[in-house]
């Protein structure tokens, strides 16, 4: 290439090089950058032999790009100008590309990204959600040009800023531009870059330097990669543009050396400037004179620091320096020096090209144009976004980034690295820009967003952001090199479960003098991790220095196997999966019981979080882990059913129970099982307490119910039926009879009321749900016809609809207030509802019943709208104006439930509850007088069958520490079974190829609503073995560590 | 396999060749230690005297960053990403079954100098998570079966020389 003389010959090149490019006509871009460690290098060859096989060469280009954006999918290739997008290709499919897409314009199912509910293909690049929401200024050229070609960079519109402000702009006119487009700093302080630009031209002093930080250290953060990687040319055009501006003679580009493409293909990209002229003297013949040098890093986070990374580039050690003298005016060699990141230079040539006004068309009052994030941790699509600020976190995280993957639930997202804070859920909706994310205590930083669902500990996370700040931390101020060494000492204590409540107070004290103190950005923001997930996540600190619990069931110490960990009652799951796979079913059980006296009502209708957390769901599908307890249940009821003999009473004290429900029993189960004698008080002629009279048959047959009190009976467990506790029987009296101690668990089992018109008002046709379920179960006649509304959202309420279906309704309308994704009911449930035939309307709240002569003929709804406060936190509100009238036949109201106190109307010592149910200690159980401790749904207010069971375990070991005169905490760490199976399976074997999880066989929703006959039909033995052995044992991992 | 021996005449070549250049150091320090995978203890005079700086200057730099080694590598350098990213998505099991796989530690090469094991802040492939790379290549999505399945690559192709 020869040098250019002039502007004009910049425009006559660009003439012929477009002239040239014309002849192709398709082109395939294959990222050549990201992609490349998935074989896109491979792929772009193999479509090139192919082309050339075929003698398609002159018609068809293939060229490798930057990054697509869409990293998720890698290798992605993209075929112009139809716009269509392959991706997860390899070589071998390069052959059918060129005959089908390329030679025949057919569309190539397999290869096309699916949209996850459908599952149908999409072909073409904008109508991928991905894309779709994403606004690309930045990067328009990255995925789409060669990066090592200058040629397409001019062909693409590139150099022309320059040439606008070499030619007919004053350095002036520039700064002006830069400033009134209102570009603030993409490399996370957000300081207005146009000010900045002004402080280094006006600053006395010569010569004058540029700088462009490349240092991209922020674990999790890529987009200055993937931007010198992909469109080298644009940076380099905007700090030639900064330079004229400023008044520079000499630019540096210091680039991280970890980033070899990005070095590589700079490296070419200064060449070719160099030998066009656009580097060095006289540059198109304007008399601007600019050389541009690349430095590489060599490894210190501390140098993304402007001072610090100054040093490096002087060869020094990279410490930063107080400021001020700021770098604008002494800044490389003392001299004035303006330094920008890669981002923001990027930026540069789409304002002087098009225009401040243009330019300041997308964006918030206060921060202007787009920003790029990179996208990754546990997000379905991650990659490279360019998204308008502005836009919500939300729409970043759900709409571009897919959600979460697995159906897990989100946590936080963490922005900033390791100088940000994390986001939590309350803020999704918060409008993404500099000012509201520094307000809720992160920073929209150089755009890593880290994505954290409910499996990831925050605690964890803290730790691990101090102890890279630790390691990086220059040492050259006290409170930054001490100050991180405590605070990671702290974090690491209580990961390991040796914390104390002290600790938490240290960590703000401490992190506040380090932020006030520290001499360089690096310092004051150190603490923002630890300072962030305590302010929004202060319970998963307490949790793990007082309960030892991890919330994400990640933390080694307390830690056996995730499974058991996220469970409630904290069961050895791998133990009794392995005791199935063995073929030992009772063995299974007895595991089981150690902590769950319940095995086959968990097995029907638990919400297992152990799944959730199952790490084999990281590699295809958790294990059936519910299936498979129930299978081992019903093989015990089939074969043994009692105990052989009830436990030995062995100390003095009684025990008396209120409450025969699942909190009750389990609390009599270990009491008995400790030695002591139990007696539990049942109002109902049955047990099972919600179980029994409101889990419709469907879910949980009766039987399932007996069996397992038969069970508990034959261990000695006495119950009382048709024995309330009430006025005339008190809790007063049961201590009076001897008892030594009394646990109520009386249920939530009060439905609660709307509170509208025509509720109150005793209509023929209005039911409540839980009594309305009542009834059913006892087999009271209950007819109905017509349409059915049911207003509610909760597992109650999808229970009612599907029972509905069963007795006789023609057509089971559900309305919500919230969205369906809101709805606290368990997914699986939602699903079999709808296909039974309910249907959901989401977002109606009602208004009123409507009713004629004492009858209901419908209800009245007005739509719900999200209201969003200053924070971003959503509140619920309606629009009056949005109406509607549904015509009923029945209304069943299932809002939720209550604790009914009234029972305990005589013991009005009892301490209550805000919320109208007793108090109690959270870690004893205990109440206000000794001895009478409270739990289950009664105190917590209507939760999980696990939960329930847990609070019984909790409250049996807490009597009896009570009656045995321990004051201690209450302390219930996981544990091994002492029935340790063995075998060591599939850890070894955790290389071998995806199998995926057994299938639980269903009745037809057709056939299924006729009656009332379970709707699951459960593992038959060769499949529960078979899905047992997919088990990866991770408790066994523990000891091999 | 031992480490190469030093190059004396290498090594004073490309001292000379950033001879009184502005703010060479850490170029020139790159530069030896791309040549030699490492910067033996014995370069560092040289560079202070080709560079007109104190022994301990060049040292301090050396030491400042991670980037530089004083020790000999392995052949194959492998560097496991501990970034947020790959952090969250079970980064520190990859790192457990790599210190098994191939005996070492943190920072450690083995006796025969094929392999030398570190940790990285951040590759910046986060959308690869868990990443490593060996030498230049980057390796993604790591799955225990992928670890062992890359390494034993790199044994093989050992073998075949």
């Amino acid at each position: 290439m020869e040098k250019l003389q002039s502007v004009g010959q910049l425009e006559w090149l660009r003439n012929k090089i477009l002239a040239g490019m014309d002849k192709a006509e398709s082109v395939v871009q294959v990222c050549m950058t990201g992609c490349r460690a998935y074989g896109s290098k491979e792929v772009k060859e193999a479509l090139e032999k192919e082309v050339k096989q075929r003698g398609l060469s002159e018609q068809v280009e293939v060229r490798g790009t930057g990054c697509h954006g869409f990293c998720a999918k890698a290798p992605v290739i993209a075929v112009e100008p139809a716009g269509i997008q392959y991706q997860e290709v390899n070589p071998e499919d390069a052959a059918e590309i060129v005959d089908r897409t390329l030679k025949n314009n057919q569309l190539i199912d397999r290869l096309a990204y699916r949209d996850p509910q459908t599952e149908k293909p999409i072909f073409y690049r904008t109508h991928i959600p991905f894309y779709a929401k994403q606004e690309k200024r930045v990067l328009a050229k990255c995925g789409r040009i060669d990066p090592i070609r200058i040629e397409h960079y001019i062909a693409a519109g590139g150099y022309q800023a320059i040439v606008r402000a070499l030619s007919k702009m004053t350095p002036k006119d520039v700064v002006q531009e830069v400033t009134s487009a209102g570009l603030r700093g993409r490399g996370g302080a957000g300081f207005p870059t146009g000010l900045k630009w002004r402080f280094a031209r006006e600053a006395e002093g010569h010569p004058k330097y540029v700088i462009c930080n490349g240092d991209e250290g922020d674990p999790g953060a890529f987009m200055d990669r993937a931007i010198l990687e992909g469109d080298p040319h644009a940076v380099l055009e905007g700090m030639l543009i900064g330079a004229h501006a400023i008044g520079a003679e000499h630019g540096y580009i210091y680039v991280r050396e970890e980033y070899p493409i990005a070095v590589e293909h700079l490296a070419i990209a200064l060449n070719q400037m160099t030998e066009l002229g656009l580097l060095g003297e006289n540059i198109l013949g304007t008399g601007f004179n600019f050389d541009l040098t690349m430095k590489m890093g060599a490894g210190a986070f501390v140098c993304g620091e402007e001072t610090a990374l100054m040093a490096s580039i002087e060869g020094k050690r990279g410490m930063p320096k107080a400021r001020p003298p700021f770098p604008a005016q002494r800044g490389l060699d003392g001299k004035p020096t303006n330094i920008n990141n890669v981002e923001t230079w990027a930026n540069i040539p789409l304002i002087i090209k098009n225009g401040a006004s243009w330019y300041k068309q997308v964006g918030t009052e206060q921060s202007k144009g787009t920003k790029i994030f990179s996208l990754a941790g546990k997000v379905n699509n991650t990659g490279l976004v360019e998204v308008p600020i502005g836009i919500s976190i939300r729409d970043v995280v759900f709409e571009i980034g897919g959600g979460i993957p697995g159906g897990r639930k989100f946590k936080a997202v963490q922005m900033g690295g390791p100088s940000g804070g994390c986001v939590p859920v309350q803020f999704l909706n918060l409008a993404i820009d500099y000012d509201t994310i520094q307000r809720i205590g992160a920073i929209m930083g150089s755009g890593g967003m880290v994505v954290m669902d409910e499996n990831n500990c925050v605690v964890e996370i803290a730790r691990f952001f101090l102890s890279f700040t630790q390691s990086e931390s220059c040492g050259k101020c006290a409170p930054c090199r001490l100050g991180t060494t405590q605070l990671l000492e702290i974090l690491t204590r209580i990961t390991r479960g040796e914390g104390r409540l002290a600790d938490i107070d240290s960590i703000r004290e401490l992190g506040e003098t380090i932020t006030e103190s520290s001499l360089c950005g690096l310092g004051q923001t150190v603490a923002k991790p630890a300072l962030s997930t305590l302010k929004y996540f202060l319970s998963e600190y307490e949790d793990h220095i007082l309960e030892n619990r991890c919330a994400g069931a990640t933390c080694d110490s307390m830690v056996i196997s995730a499974c058991q960990h996220s469970c409630p009652a904290g069961i050895d799951v791998p133990n009794y999966i392995a005791a199935v796979a063995v073929g030992e079913y009772a063995r299974a059980v007895e595991i089981i019981r150690e902590r769950n006296p319940f095995p086959g009502v968990c097995g029907r209708i638990c919400i297992h979080p152990c799944e959730f957390k199952c790490r084999r769901g990281e590699l295809d599908e958790p294990v059936a882990i519910r299936a498979l307890k129930r299978f081992a249940a019903d093989w015990y009821y089939d074969h043994i059913g009692f105990a052989e003999r009830p436990f030995p009473v062995t100390h003095d004290h009684k025990v008396a129970v209120v409450g025969a429900g699942p909190a009750g029993l389990t609390c009599g189960y270990y009491l008995t099982k400790m030695g002591y004698k139990v007696v539990v008080y049942e109002a109902q002629p049955v047990a099972g307490g919600m179980l029994g009279i409101t889990v419709p048959e469907f879910r949980l047959p009766r039987e399932t119910i007996l069996e397992e009190v038969r069970y508990l009976e034959s261990c000695g467990v006495e119950i009382r039926y048709n024995s309330p506790i009430d006025a005339r029987h008190t809790v007063n009296d049961l201590m009076a009879e001897g008892y030594g101690a009394v646990f109520i668990a009386a249920g939530a089992q009060s439905s609660l009321r709307l509170g509208i018109p025509g509720e109150e008002e005793g209509l023929k046709g209005i039911y409540h749900g839980l009594q309305f379920l009542t009834d059913i179960r006892a087999g009271k006649e209950t007819e109905l016809k017509g349409r059915v509304v049911v207003v509610g959202g909760g597992n109650v309420a999808i229970d009612v609809a599907r029972t509905a279906m069963r007795v006789g309704a023609g057509d089971v309308q559900i309305f919500y207030r919230r969205t369906i994704e809101e709805m606290p009911a368990w997914e699986k449930d939602i699903e079999e509802a709808i296909e039974e035939g309910v249907v959901i309307n989401p977002l109606w709240a009602p208004k009123r019943i409507l009713h004629d002569h004492g009858e209901i003929i419908g209800i009245e709804f007005a739509r719900s709208r999200t209201v969003f406060d200053e924070e971003g936190n959503s509140h619920l509100g309606v629009d009056e104006k949005r109406t509607q009238t549904v015509d009923a036949e029945a209304i069943i109201i299932s809002i939720g439930q209550a604790p009914d106190v009234s029972f305990l109307s005589k013991d009005r010592q009892l301490e209550r509850a805000l919320w109208g149910s007793l108090a109690v200690d959270e870690n004893s159980l205990s109440t206000n007088i000794p001895g009478i401790f409270a739990g289950g749904d009664f105190t917590s207010g209507p939760s999980t069958v696990i939960k329930a069971i847990a609070s019984g375990r909790r409250a049996a070991i807490a009597i009896h520490n009570y009656l045995q005169g321990d004051k201690g905490r209450v302390e219930i760490p996981d544990e091994k079974t002492s029935m340790q199976v063995d075998l060591g399976l599939a850890l070894d074997d955790e290389k071998a190829e995806e199998k995926p999880r057994v299938v639980v066989k269903m009745e037809k929703p057709e056939e299924r609503i006729a009656d009332f006959r379970e709707v699951e039909k459960g593992f038959v033995e060769n499949q529960a073995m078979e899905e047992a052995l997919r088990c990866l044992r991770c408790d066994l991992e523990r000891d091999r560590r | 396999m031992k480490p190469k021996e030093i190059d004396w005449n290498r090594l004073s070549s490309i001292i000379s060749r950033y001879r009184d250049r502005k703010w060479a150091l850490i170029p020139l320090l790159q530069e030896i230690q791309d040549t030699f995978g490492y910067i033996p203890r014995e370069s560092i005079e040289p560079v202070a005297e080709g560079l007109n700086l104190f022994p301990s200057q060049v040292q301090g730099v050396i030491t400042f960053y991670a980037g530089f080694s004083l020790e000999p590598k392995g052949k194959y350098v492998v560097r496991l990403c501990r970034g947020t990213a790959c952090h969250v998505k079970g980064a520190r099991s990859i790192q457990r079954l790599m210190k098994k796989e191939l005996g070492l530690d943190e920072g450690q090469t083995s006796t025969d100098f094929q392999f030398t094991l570190e940790t990285v802040a951040c590759l910046g492939a986060c959308f690869l998570a868990p990443a490593m790379m060996v030498n230049r290549t980057y390796f993604g999505k790591l799955s225990p079966a992928k670890v062992v399945s890359v390494l034993s690559q790199y044994r093989k192709e050992e073998g075949e020389h």
